[in-house]
């Protein structure tokens, strides 16, 4: 298996390799801007996050040199793991800003809830690989996607951390209506869906939740409180005018009127610093390379290839569309990093391990399904 | 199929795109300058600097009053996290060794304020405790150290009535016009000069662009407006001559008034006791040590210059005698039998000298103080004519001087009776009114000024305080001229007579001032005694025994060199008892230091002539 194809070389997508390389380079410029004022104890963070692009480089390597078809066997080793890691978390995991999340591993905390995105992405393609007959899936079909979302949805929204758990809604619901439905099916859920919000509202979401989202409505009520990230983020976006305030003389950010800069507000360092043409640049740069993962997945050679690049497009899609949406403002802030340009080791490996797999997908377009 | 799918993934994805930029258009271009300027209030904070006040010099061109560096230790409540409030303010507590519910008291009397502006925790802090928030400043977030220019009162109270306090503004204040460009927590005059001229004292506040962090740290200073300094009080003041006239009041209630006679300008303005300046505190004087001021018998708050206001006794004799000899009523060489007592109605009214002074003419009766003289010399002027006279010399109203809550003191007349009391006048009570006493009341503000006119050839001359004032780069803005209010009555003859008749009270035998009298100097004046109660209250008391608050008031008013009149001073000292021993050696040390100073060269001083016990004069 790890015989080493010369073609796989031939075939390598350099496009998408390029693309990925752009976004990563911004992210660690912009990174660096971002924290060069932290007096933290050790390594800057732009370093640190250099040694975890070396790391997701090993990982990709890693991947790209097995067939992505290993998976189908993987998958539900690799589900039954991020269950654990899940649930660990939730019992052990170290609390940061009101939230169990982490879980230490001495040279690195992880994130299981990261990880997980990926995994349920993995699972559902290979679910829905499997039990496809072309005829379309009915209702009790959706069961089992629906509960193997479902575990993990609950494990992450009792954290809690409700960007992630929709991140994986969103991941479920994309994947569900790419491959082929019932139109009765689809009416169902479409009616179901729209009912359950109220009841979700009402029961399902933790206060401090349902008021991030009042607040997303109505900042200025509260300019202090839950107002105060969409507030600054705002103001920092827009004060970036059409050329920004040129590199590392961002007001906003750097004199901390931006919460959590480096992390899920990194693309406000980016847009006030860059101003609307670097803004516009860089998410041209970031959906050219999520409209490449649909160009392999339309090129995979079966599938499950098929399914698999779609569900990274997917999840690279939701985290970039939902992470920029809050940042501008046009949704409630929910904690969701920005893929490569945002700090942080688990989302970076996991997102570079998902960008492997597009790539793997890519270089073994033309191998027969042996 | 797949293709279809894709395509519509494919549509999502750019309309997403799309979406995303027209969301970054409208923020960053539609509405980017409302974000710039939320981005520029974000970050820049406005300081005021509080501008140096302008100097109060006196009139030979020292400094009264100076500035130094006063430091505040003020909260920024904004910065600080809600939860860590209490905490901080007990650290904060700690370190001013101050009860944690004087810097709540002060927090909740700030609450009208915006949120953003400093709370003052403590003033005037000392090195150590200013060391020791420096040292603590990062883990006291929005604590910090304000530096606003105070006054130093290097004379200790000098003055302290005429130039006043500063303090912090009251919201009374802030609501009056005059101090519109004012915010809460500046510093203003408070009483006297220091707010009568607050216009020119204050100067121009600077302004510090700062740029702060989200905690409010300062990052970087962006702009800085030096405040414009305020301009400098040239007072007629003497600070030599007030501090004489200071001396000589130590332990007497009183006042002492010096004033050029040919300008009408002040020398010295002293009131005693002194107001308590470090008890003010900056204005915040405590409430048990104001209920004290306002208790004491001795009156520290009142300026008595201006603001007390006596029976003038028989330094009034001036104004009857002047009235006399003007209207004709007797000649200077008019002489009355003086047994001791005259009896008027069916009462009898004494002379302070219980055997009598014999047959006394114009002169001698000024030079004793004969009151017998007085009475019949009243009882034929009657006291419309002698409240004509007082009047033109300035008594029974406001001299006019720019000090606050001037008293006017009191000239009784008929009509002035008939409107008050509804009542007649009789005319025994000229008699009393003739001597000075009765409803008579004046300031020794006022009797300072009716001397200067009297010996300056009959100019009368409103009070003057300040001679001008100056740039901080040294221009001057404004002069103040002598404001003539006019001629008083009376004829340069009878003005000529009362001058001599005064120099003989200080240097003929018999005189009521001998003690005054100076080696090389020819002084003039007149004694004076206000009786507190009516006699009777006190009649065969020794002097020791009578109660201090029943004392007589004593008062001296004089001028100097007698030749040619150059500076009256006028002293009232508070149940003094005699006009001559008590107030006459403060007059005579005021004029010792005139001269010396004006000389270049101490008086040859011979030991002052013996204090015999003088009689007491009424």
């Amino acid at each position: 298996m790890l015989r080493f194809d010369r073609r796989l070389l031939l075939n390598f997508d350099w496009v998408l390799l390029g693309a990925v390389l752009v976004v990563a380079l911004v992210g660690m410029i912009n990174l660096y801007s971002s924290t060069h004022l932290y007096t933290n104890v050790g390594a800057p963070l732009y370093l640190k996050e250099l040694t975890y692009y070396l790391m997701g480089a090993a990982i990709v390597l890693l991947i790209i040199s097995i067939d992505y078809r290993v998976l189908l066997t993987l998958n539900y080793p690799l589900y039954i793991l991020m269950i654990l890691l899940l649930l660990f978390a939730i019992i052990f995991g170290r609390t940061i800003s009101g939230a169990q999340r982490w879980i230490n591993l001495g040279f690195f905390r992880l994130q299981p809830s990261e990880p997980a995105k990926l995994i349920l992405m993995i699972t559902l393609a290979s679910y829905y690989y499997r039990k496809d007959s072309g005829k379309g899936f009915t209702l009790p079909d959706l069961a089992v996607p629906a509960l193997l979302t479902g575990l993990p949805f609950v494990l992450i929204a009792k954290q809690p951390d409700l960007g992630t758990a929709l991140l994986l809604g969103s991941i479920f619901v994309s994947m569900t209506l790419f491959v082929k439905l019932r139109r009765s099916t689809l009416a169902t859920i479409v009616v179901g869906g729209l009912s359950i919000i109220p009841i979700a509202w009402k029961f399902l979401l933790k206060p401090y939740q349902r008021q991030r989202v009042e607040t997303f409505f109505n900042p200025e009520n509260d300019p202090l409180g839950t107002g105060y990230h969409i507030i600054q983020s705002k103001i920092a976006v827009g004060s970036g005018l059409i050329f920004g305030k040129g590199y590392t003389k961002g007001t906003q950010g750097q004199l901390d009127f931006l919460p959590e800069r480096h992390t899920d507000f990194a693309f406000s360092v980016w847009a006030e610093e860059w101003g609307f043409l670097g803004a516009v640049l860089l998410i041209l740069c970031y959906f050219f390379m999520i409209l490449w993962g649909l160009n392999i997945a339309i090129s995979a050679r079966d599938k499950f290839g098929v399914l698999l690049a779609f569900g990274v497009v997917s999840l690279i899609f939701w985290q970039a569309f939902i992470n920029l949406a809050m940042i501008m403002g046009l949704m409630p802030v929910v904690g969701v990093p920005l893929p490569l340009i945002s700090y942080g080791g688990s989302s970076l490996l996991t997102n570079l391990a998902a960008l492997g797999i597009l790539m793997n997908i890519r270089m073994r377009r033309y191998q027969g399904t042996s | 199929m797949l293709k279809k799918r894709i395509d519509i993934a494919m549509a999502i994805i750019i309309f997403s795109a799309a979406l995303l930029v027209a969301r970054l258009w409208f923020l960053q271009i539609y509405s980017g300058d409302e974000y710039a300027k939320r981005a520029e209030r974000n970050r820049i904070r406005i300081q005021d600097i509080a501008a140096p006040r302008g100097n109060i010099l006196d009139r030979t061109g020292q400094s009264i009053i100076i500035n130094r560096p006063r430091f505040n230790v003020v909260w920024n409540r904004e910065d600080t996290p809600d939860q860590e409030e209490d905490e901080l303010l007990k650290d904060v507590a700690r370190i001013l060794k101050e009860d944690i519910s004087v810097l709540l008291d002060r927090i909740r009397a700030a609450t009208e304020n915006p949120r953003y502006m400093p709370i003052r925790l403590k003033e005037d802090v000392d090195w150590e405790t200013l060391a020791a928030i420096e040292n603590k400043k990062i883990s006291l977030p929005g604590v910090s150290i304000e530096i606003i220019p105070s006054r130093d009162y290097r004379y200790g109270d000098f003055a302290s009535h005429l130039i006043g306090y500063l303090g912090e503004i009251s919201p009374a204040e802030l609501k009056e016009s005059r101090y519109a460009t004012y915010l809460s927590g500046d510093q203003v005059g408070k009483q006297g000069v220091e707010k009568i001229f607050e216009e020119y004292l204050m100067g121009e506040k600077g302004r510090n662009y700062l740029e702060v962090d989200v905690r409010g740290f300062q990052q970087r200073q962006m702009q800085m407006q030096d405040p414009f300094p305020g301009n400098n009080l040239h007072l007629t003041l003497d600070i030599e001559l007030q501090r004489a006239a200071e001396e000589a009041m130590t332990d007497k209630s009183g006042a002492v008034v010096a004033m050029e006679v040919n300008t009408g300008n002040l020398l010295v303005m002293c009131s005693t006791p002194q107001l308590p300046l470090q008890e003010f505190n900056g204005g915040r004087i405590l409430t048990s040590a104001w209920n004290r001021l306002l208790n004491d018998p001795l009156n520290p708050l009142l300026n008595k210059t201006i603001q007390g206001q006596y029976p003038p006794g028989s330094t009034f004799k001036i104004v009857t005698a002047l009235a006399a000899i003007s209207e004709g009523v007797i000649k200077p060489d008019t002489t009355f039998f003086c047994s001791g007592s005259i009896n008027f109605g069916n009462r009898r009214f004494g002379c302070w000298k219980k055997g009598g002074h014999g047959t006394v003419n114009f002169q001698r009766a000024l030079i004793e103080s004969c009151d017998v003289y007085f009475y019949t010399v009243g009882q034929k002027l009657g006291v419309d004519n002698i409240a004509k006279y007082a009047t033109s010399l300035g008594l029974g109203r406001k001299t006019g001087i720019e000090l606050e809550h001037e008293k006017g003191g009191l000239i009784p007349s008929t009509a002035w009776k008939r409107q008050r009391y509804k009542d007649k006048w009789h005319e025994g009570e000229t008699l009393s009114v003739a001597i000075g006493q009765g409803y008579v009341s004046t300031t020794p503000l006022q009797l300072c000024r009716m001397t200067a006119a009297v010996v300056n050839g009959g100019t009368l001359y409103r009070p003057q305080m300040l001679r001008s004032i100056t740039s901080p780069d040294g221009k001057t803005l404004k002069t103040f001229d002598p404001i003539s209010e006019g001629r008083i009555l009376g004829s340069a003859t009878s003005l000529a007579l009362i001058k001599e008749a005064l120099v003989g009270v200080v240097n003929s035998a018999g005189g009521t001032a001998k003690v005054v009298k100076l080696p090389d100097i020819l002084i003039g004046g007149k004694t004076g005694t206000a009786q507190v109660v009516r006699l009777s209250q006190v009649e065969g008391l020794g002097e020791k025994a009578i109660p201090y608050k029943y004392r007589d008031h004593a008062w001296f008013t004089s001028f100097a060199p007698a030749e040619n009149p150059e500076i009256a001073v006028t002293v009232l000292v508070e149940h003094g008892q005699h006009g001559g021993s008590a107030a006459g050696p403060v007059a005579r040390a005021v004029f010792k230091r005139y001269f010396e100073l004006k000389n270049g060269k101490t008086t040859t001083e011979n030991a002052p002539p013996p204090v015999a016990p003088d009689e007491k004069e009424e």
